[in-house]
């Protein structure tokens, strides 16, 4: 489009030129009265059109053509494509032109190259690797992608680093500073090759490089404060694990001790058919044995906790029937003052689950109830639900029940029903039982107060129920 | 192989090999075990232990796992690398332990601290009964898609290892021990539980269900884990 203009103008400026004298010339020839003089003028401006086009047609051919050229080149260039280098050029106008357009062509694909380099180097540094091999490697890219003689990375305040004067001829000193938001991290120097020219797009590149640097920098003291961290909270929770087995080891060995001599001594009293001082049969080392139970139970509490938290609860599942587990929890409880009633419409159907873990979920749900239920009777009652394979357990008793406000609250670390204060308990046992039931595919649940449970009666309304729910088979030959 | 407890009545009082640090619980239990019948050598340590096994074998050892001198574990890992014998581990540590996967390699069972007597001696019971069988090798193969390691408590499925709980190695080791011969379910039962655990036989079928789907190839077609319908059950290998 320049191009024609251009074409236009010139032809135009050319054809002017030969016509204009050539028309004065004439007119004064008109004005001196020769005869024949209008045809004579006539035949010479248009033989001066003519001259005068043919002859701007080839100034214009001669200009714009190798304009032309370079105006396509430059297209490339700005592309970011490779050019072959010019012919050469008669020392002119043009010539110069082209020669500029060439320096703009290397300086471009240079920083081209550079920027590339650089990118390639940004995005291959590895902050987690830590600071001082970042330090390292980010300065032996500096170099090669910025194409420098040397460069080293300084940390610390850029004011005190001392910035080396320019000698002529000799390699140029450069720095930028090592900036990432308003925080100063250091200084980046170096030296370019004297032979180079260092424009400000090179020194903006030198910075951006640097900023990088800063950014990956500080990412390596995150990652390294975050790394640090991990160790930490991982060495305390080995501790924390370690301290809860110890314990639960150095109390397990004198329960053992306990539970041995209350079973032989209970077993001595009941053949002896020994007595209490009320004169009814000696129940107390059957109750040293339901106590050093009971004990041992809240010790293996704490160390499922413990468990749950570094996620390593690992259940077995065992095929068992829920029913006579059930009842030998409530035995272990030794609430014979409360009455108990287990409901088996399981039909046979056994649960898929770890059976020391269920028996843990079993003695929590019972001991709540005695605990919480005021002294009314316990209920258990067994259900299946053959289309999901599930079994439903559910433990109710007609206490006071749960309130609205501490429905969820009961399921978390440390919760206490009720008035708590004068309650015993860890706190610890819905919390582990609802973990374990999840952790063995199933679930634990607090029944609605208009709860759609199978099971009529059994709903908050009248006390608290909990559900235990567990993966289950029916019990067929197959 | 008539060996068992003395409740039952067989040749000869099982032998056992008694080994805890706690000297009260060693005495009271050991009376407990010789008032069942059973014929029961104490050691209050492992090194003790190593020299008591020196004397005589026993049946079945039952050893608890923490100890000074030489730790359950250890000793456990020496007196497998001796012989067969079978080991219960007494341990305050329970299943769910990181140790007690350390257990399964040395353990044929264990029971937890404190422990429940009747539930100690129907272990042991269950141990006894299965002193009769006796596998070719440590590696069962039954096919081309199908190998035990019961050892191991695993088994290779198509390439892959499927891990098998206790009971499971329990039923295939009574199961594989009689390769092609149809084993009864009230067998496999007494096998695969103590008497304390309420076993009944749909214990066996469900297992066995269970066990079917993570061995087969197609659970509804079995090649090797048979129904023998209202009698038991028969482990077969693929015709080679």
């Amino acid at each position: 489009m320049s191009g024609s203009a251009l074409r236009v103008r010139i032809t135009i400026a050319v054809m002017a030129a030969a016509v204009l004298p050539v028309g004065a010339f004439g007119l004064l020839l008109l004005a001196s009265g020769s005869p024949g003089a209008i045809t004579l003028v006539l035949i010479a401006l248009v033989v001066a059109a003519l001259v005068g086009l043919a002859v701007g047609g080839l100034l214009v051919s001669g200009i714009v053509g190798p304009l032309r050229a370079l105006e396509a080149r430059l297209d490339r260039i700005t592309a970011g494509e490779r050019v072959e280098p010019l012919p050469a050029l008669p020392d002119d106008e043009l010539g110069r032109l082209a020669e500029r357009q060439e320096e703009l062509a290397a300086d471009v694909a240079r920083r081209n190259r550079q920027v590339a380099r650089a990118v390639d180097a940004i995005t291959a540094w590895a902050p987690a690797d830590g600071a001082a091999a970042l330090l390292e490697r980010a300065a032996i890219d500096a170099r090669e992608a910025l194409g420098l003689i040397d460069a080293r990375i300084d940390l610390g305040d850029p004011d005190a680093i001392e910035i080396e004067e320019r000698v002529p001829g000799e390699p140029r000193p450069v720095s930028a500073d090592l900036l990432s938001g308003r925080e100063m991290a250091g200084v980046l120097v170096g030296h370019a090759p004297a032979t180079m020219r260092w424009e400000p797009a090179d020194q903006d590149l030198l910075e951006l490089f640097a900023a990088s640097v800063a950014v990956a920098l500080r990412d390596a003291g995150l990652l390294a404060r975050v790394a640090e961290q991990n160790a930490r909270l991982v060495a305390l929770d080995a501790e924390k694990d370690d301290f809860l087995r110890g314990i639960s080891h150095n109390l397990q060995t004198p329960l053992a001790r306990i539970r041995a001599y209350a079973d032989q001594l209970a077993g001595e009293v009941a053949a002896s058919g020994g007595t209490a001082p009320s004169g009814e049969p000696d129940r107390r080392p059957a109750i040293i044995a339901e106590q050093s139970e009971r004990l041992s139970r809240m010790v293996r509490q704490l160390l499922t906790v413990s468990r749950l938290d570094s996620g390593v609860l690992h259940p077995v599942a065992e095929v068992f029937a829920l029913a006579p587990r059930v009842r030998r929890a409530w035995e272990a409880l030794g609430a014979s003052e409360v009455s108990f009633e287990l409901e088996d419409e399981a039909g046979g159907w056994l649960a898929l689950a770890d059976p020391d873990q269920v028996d843990q979920v079993l003695w929590a749900l019972l001991d709540n109830a005695v605990k919480y239920g005021g002294g009314t009777a316990v209920r258990v009652r067994l259900e299946v639900a053959p289309a999901a394979g599930r079994i439903r357990l559910t433990v109710a008793d007609d206490g006071p029940g749960v309130a609205e406000g501490d429905r969820e609250r009961l399921f978390t670390r440390y919760a206490r029903g009720g008035a708590s204060d004068d309650r015993d308990g860890t706190g610890l046992g819905l919390y582990v039982g609802r973990a374990l039931a999840r952790a063995n595919g199933g679930d634990l649940v607090l029944e609605g107060a208009e709860s759609r449970s199978p099971w009529p009666g059994v709903t908050a309304a009248s006390g608290a129920a909990f559900t235990l729910v567990l993966p289950a088979e029916a019990p067929t030959e197959g | 192989m008539m060996i068992g407890g003395g409740p039952a009545g067989h040749e000869r009082p099982a032998r056992l090999l008694l080994v805890d640090d706690d000297s009260n619980l060693l005495v009271v239990l050991a009376e407990q075990l010789r008032d069942d019948g059973y014929d029961v050598a104490t050691a209050r340590d492992g090194v003790e232990a190593m020299r008591r096994l020196e004397s005589g074998w026993p049946d079945l050892a039952i050893i608890d796992m923490m100890m000074p001198r030489l730790d359950g574990l250890s000793l456990a890992r020496e007196i497998k690398a001796r012989a067969d014998l079978p080991i219960i581990v007494l341990s305050a540590i329970d299943a769910a332990d990181s140790k007690a996967e350390l257990l399964d390699e040395v353990a044929e069972d264990y029971v937890t601290k404190p422990y429940h007597y009747p539930e100690l001696r129907a272990r042991v019971n269950r141990v006894l009964r299965r002193l009769g069988d006796r596998l070719p090798g440590q590696r069962v193969v039954l096919g081309r898609a199908l190998s035990l390691e019961l050892h191991r408590r695993s088994a290779t499925v198509n390439g892959t290892q499927v891990a098998l709980t206790p009971i499971e190695s329990r039923l295939l080791y009574a199961l594989a021990a009689n390769l092609g011969q149809t084993v009864s379910t009230e067998t496999l039962l007494l096998r695969g539980w103590a008497d304390t655990e309420d076993a009944d036989p749909s214990y066996v079928w469900v297992s066995m269900r269970r066990l079917r789907t993570k061995l087969e190839t197609d659970p509804n077609r079995p090649r090797h884990l048979v129904t023998v319908r209202g009698i038991g059950y028969r482990l077969e290998a693929e015709p080679t």
